[in-house]
């Protein structure tokens, strides 16, 4: 069947939280790749008797469609090696299937095909340079099944940096402006808020938020106020998207919670926030501080995150914070890749393994679980791995698992290393167990939602026809690993377990207005430090129509 | 009657791997008459525009329609054993379709790069790099170490756009803000007026490298050869440096270098990113070149030498090039501009049937079952093209009215997976 086609899923358990829809067995009409309210009799029907119906899968933060996921990919040909992927057999032919490869970065057919046989239908790459933007959008073109957008880097931009020091905010809101629309981006994305320009510069990095970068009068508060505040007043869908200062490091939770301090009252989304959760430091052995930080969350609801929970087995971290990146080099010993880009950002990446043995791998998996189990919002604390730097997106299944099977969960935590997991809310026993509407809400409505996309993440009329179908199973990850129907835009792409159908995704992209005065100053900058022209800056012929603001 | 003429800026020059996007191009005509800045590889790659138009079918004029049928039978024939090989000059989305057709014929594919670069390639999957893009390394290089390479010759910008001699933000002062050191291996001098030469004999260029790393590291090293001696002053020189940069060529084209030597160099800059910061800058041809290889890896996880025949991509690195033709290949397609061929290729090409699609493909070095001239990635074909440091550019063609390179790949995709379907049905 096309997109085009009507069809009625009946019979299911349907799972939509935005619609307070919760396990009602009820149908789901979709036509011209949409769902609406009703379907005339005898339209084509998909039963879904004794399954379990949720809107399809919203990945809020990944890495998969960026240069730095490409430089990743270069470094892995053994993981490559060990996971071929065969084409798919598709049924309609029109486009031809392709193979590719696994590991925990996998080439790009096969992440869409792979997201797509997951139940997934729409991921974000939450961390493009500007100047890397023409790329990513490459890439996007060549991962099907999912509907996809990039995330911006601007928290160590040269010319915002400059701006903020000389006191022009409105300017710096003009110029993130004007990167969204320029780079075809979603989201305004920090990452280490002027640590990787220290890195760079020789300072290093930055360890607190008044420190000054390079000497000048440029803080990580001052960044992440003034693109909160432009993320804000642009009235963009998704606010701030911040990862912040001291990723990875013993008693970074100070940290944290200062900088949702220092953004009280705005909106702003901190993601992966396991990665900021550690106790200890200066001398102290690293402890979990997650319920210290969760508890903030759950009593401020500006703020939103998500977990970026590690699992246990082989990842590969990827970050703009390249000065954590070389860090994680010289104490694991792994390769190593640098890359520096002009006036704009960093790159480190570093292929790794978390041990269930290793003191603190076994803490940071504690502390993604002990996040959302002490989350009292499953709206704003969402399911992701930070694929593939916590572990790959594949994981998600069995995340889900332990999260709603605490006797799963026990088992795994009797394996794990206890040494630094004294104080764990974890390990001393959290009971909850998630529910079926509650893991709808993490990983599609809730994400959706954060994401201000209107049309996913539920089923409601108007909503893109973006449905996966579970059997249900006795072995939640089985279940959640291997959806019986997804359907992208109304059509089946996945049936009876298996990818029939790879249709093009659509981008996710916004165009916020910006004064055009900031224009000659920006030109300005380019001529005087860029490689690139600025009339080329800009990516050109972006697919598809911008998603609106305001 | 007078003459049309129109300027046409910005262009972007695929001459060699700076890939100069502030390039002027004045049109006359139809051709190109004047190109600036000067740039001797500029001038020539652009040339006056003008590229052959044929079709050919094993060198007699054919129509298209009938050259694609006979290429698609060909290749579909061969599913299994084909060789497509990425030639340059193509931009990434003709790239993109080549390799789509390489997956569905279960080909091998390789890039043109594949022989001179893979040392450096290789040695950058056992070990990572660090480096940086062009522009920081004109923001912040104080101290530019060039090792057996002189960027003048093959990369003329590279010095006066990037690297030595303009302002950067952090480097206020340009060339005089900046300290070369030229290291001359053998015959391969590094740049005139460097402030510190250091002169190896070839034999000691790995030892000079691991001199370097170790005083990096601080392990002492004393009493040294003298022959090393230049080495460890100038690894003392890198130290000294705020953001020091190592440039080399990672494409030689006439001396064959150590094949150890891009791993050293990888080393010894991971290593001085302990004290100091620093990058390796990689000195890349044009034509489109990197893009090659970061369409590979996108799509199959590799960057080169990649072969589909068991249904998904492996990786070959052993079998590299055009050398694999003579092996159980049974027909090439080759995608881009065969010019840069060697003797010894042309001949094995010249007894295993060929498509060719590209730029001047009937002006092959021999005589190809089917060939189809296209326009130039970026004379002719829009699209985008990556630099030496794989940033990517978009491409201001300043002629048109040429074949497309991207659409005539297309054109037989969709003629070879028809075809293909028709026989598994």
């Amino acid at each position: 069947m096309s997109s085009r086609d009507a069809l009625r899923i009946t019979g299911g358990s349907v799972h939509d939280p935005a619609n307070g829809v919760d396990g009602e067995v009820r149908d789901v009409c979709i036509e011209d790749g949409r769902i609406v309210e009703r379907l005339p009799q005898g339209a084509p029907t998909l039963d879904a008797n004794g399954m379990v119906v949720m809107p399809g899968g919203v990945d809020i933060h990944s890495h998969f469609a960026s240069s730095s996921c490409n430089h990743a990919r270069r470094l892995i040909p053994d993981e490559h090696a060990a996971n071929p992927a065969l084409a798919p057999e598709l049924l309609d032919g029109e486009t031809p299937a392709r193979s590719g490869t696994g590991g925990t970065v996998p080439s790009t057919f096969t992440t869409g095909y792979r997201y797509a046989g997951l139940g997934y239908t729409t991921a974000f790459d939450a961390a493009v340079a500007p100047l890397t933007a023409r790329h990513s959008h490459a890439e996007l073109d060549d991962t099907p099944c999912v509907d996809g957008g990039i995330f911006v880097l601007m928290g160590n931009d040269e010319y915002l940096l400059r701006q903020i020091e000389a006191g022009e905010r409105d300017r710096a809101r003009d110029y993130a402006a004007w990167l969204l629309q320029s780079t075809g981006g979603y989201a305004v994305k920090i990452v280490n808020p002027g640590g990787v320009e220290a890195w760079k510069g020789g300072q290093r990095n930055v360890t607190g938020l008044d420190d000054a970068i390079g000497g000048r009068k440029v803080t990580p508060r001052s960044i992440l106020e003034t693109l909160a505040d432009a993320a804000n007043a642009l009235r963009l869908p998704h606010p701030v998207h911040i990862h912040a200062n001291n990723l990875g490091v013993a008693g970074n939770a100070a940290t944290t919670l200062a900088s949702m301090e220092a953004l009280a009252g705005r909106r702003a989304h901190f993601t992966h926030l396991q990665f900021h959760c550690y106790g200890g430091g200066n001398g102290q052995p690293w402890s979990s501080a997650a319920s210290k930080v969760i508890e903030y969350v759950n009593a401020h609801p500006e703020v939103s995150t998500d977990v970026g929970q590690v699992m246990f087995g082989p990842a590969m971290t990827i970050t703009a914070d390249a000065p954590v990146e070389y860090l994680l080099h010289k104490s694991s010993g792994r390769r190593w890749t640098n890359i520096d880009i002009e006036l704009e950002t960093g790159c480190g990446i570093v292929p790794l393994t978390y041990k269930d043995k290793a003191a603190v791998s076994a803490l940071q998996w504690a502390i993604g679980l002990e996040l959302f189990l002490l989350s009292q919002d499953p709206w704003r604390v969402v399911l992701s791995t930070d694929h593939p730097n916590g572990g790959s997106f594949l994981s998600y299944p069995a995340l889900i698992q332990l999260l709603m099977d605490r006797s799963v969960r026990d088992e795994r935590l009797k394996l794990a290393n206890p040494r630094l997991l004294a104080g764990s809310a974890l390990a001393d026993g959290l009971a909850r167990e998630y529910s079926l509407n509650e893991i709808a809400i993490i990983t599609r409505a809730g994400p959706a939602r954060l994401l201000g996309l209107t049309r996913k993440g539920h089923l409601g009329p108007g909503a893109d026809a973006d449905v996966t179908i579970y059997s249900r199973e006795t072995d939640l990850a089985k279940m959640f690993a291997t959806p019986r129907y997804v359907l992208k835009q109304g059509a089946l792409i996945v049936e009876e377990g298996q990818l029939r159908r790879a249709l093009r995704g659509r981008r996710l992209r916004v165009a916020p207005g910006y004064d055009p005065a900031v224009l000659p100053g920006l030109k300005r900058h380019f001529d005087a430090f860029s490689s690139v022209c600025f009339a080329n800056y800009p990516v050109q012929n972006l697919p598809g129509d911008p998603v609106p603001v305001g | 009657m007078t003459a049309s003429r129109a300027k046409v800026e910005p262009v972007t020059c695929l001459g060699c791997g700076c890939v100069c996007d502030d390039v002027n191009v004045q049109v006359s005509d139809g051709r190109i008459v004047a190109v600036t800045p000067e740039c001797p590889v500029a001038r020539t790659w652009f040339g006056d525009g003008s590229v052959p138009e044929r079709v050919l079918r094993d060198g007699a004029a054919a129509e298209l329609s009938d050259a694609l049928t006979e290429a698609a039978a060909l290749l579909t024939h061969s599913a299994g054993r084909v060789l497509v090989y990425l030639a340059p000059e193509l931009s990434t989305q003709a790239q993109r379709t080549a390799l789509a057709l390489a997956d569905l014929l279960r080909a091998r594919v390789d890039s043109a790069t594949s022989e001179p670069a893979a040392a450096g390639l290789l040695a950058a999957q056992r070990r990572g790099r660090a480096t940086a893009t062009l522009g920081e390394i004109r923001n912040r290089a104080d101290v530019l170490l060039f090792w057996g390479v002189d960027p003048t010759t093959r990369y003329p910008r590279y010095l006066s756009r990037y690297a030595l001699d303009p302002e950067g933000s952090h480097v206020p002062g340009g060339r005089r803000g900046r300290k070369v050191i030229s290291v001359h291996v053998g015959e391969a001098r590094g740049p005139a007026g460097a402030e510190l030469e250091v002169t190896l004999d070839p034999a000691d260029e790995i030892g000079a490298l691991s001199v370097m790393r170790a005083t990096v590291l601080g392990n002492a090293l004393d009493p040294l050869p003298p022959a090393l001696q230049g080495a460890a002053r100038a690894a003392g020189e890198l130290l000294s440096a705020r953001y020091a940069v190592l440039v080399h060529e990672a494409e030689p084209s006439r001396l064959t270098p150590d094949p150890f030597r891009a791993e050293g160099l990888i080393a010894l800059v991971q290593a001085l990113n302990g004290p100091t910061r620093a990058a390796l800058s990689s000195l890349r041809a044009g034509g489109n070149r990197s893009g090659a290889e970061s369409v590979l890896t996108w799509q199959t996880g590799y960057p080169l030498a990649v072969d589909f025949a068991a249904g998904f991509p492996r990786y070959t690195p052993s079998t590299r090039g055009l050398a694999s033709a003579g092996a159980g290949v049974t027909a090439v397609l080759i995608a881009g501009n065969t010019a840069g061929l060697g003797a010894d290729a042309s001949a094995t090409l010249g007894r295993v049937p060929t498509v060719v699609i590209g730029p001047r493909a009937s002006e092959a070095p021999f005589t190809a079952r089917v060939a189809i001239d296209t326009g130039v990635a970026g004379i002719h074909e829009a699209g985008i093209a990556y630099r030496m440091d794989e940033m990517p550019l978009p491409l201001r063609p300043p002629l048109s009215g040429r074949r497309s390179a991207a659409g005539t790949l297309e054109a037989l995709l969709t003629v070879v997976h028809q075809r293909l379907r028709e026989r598994s049905t």
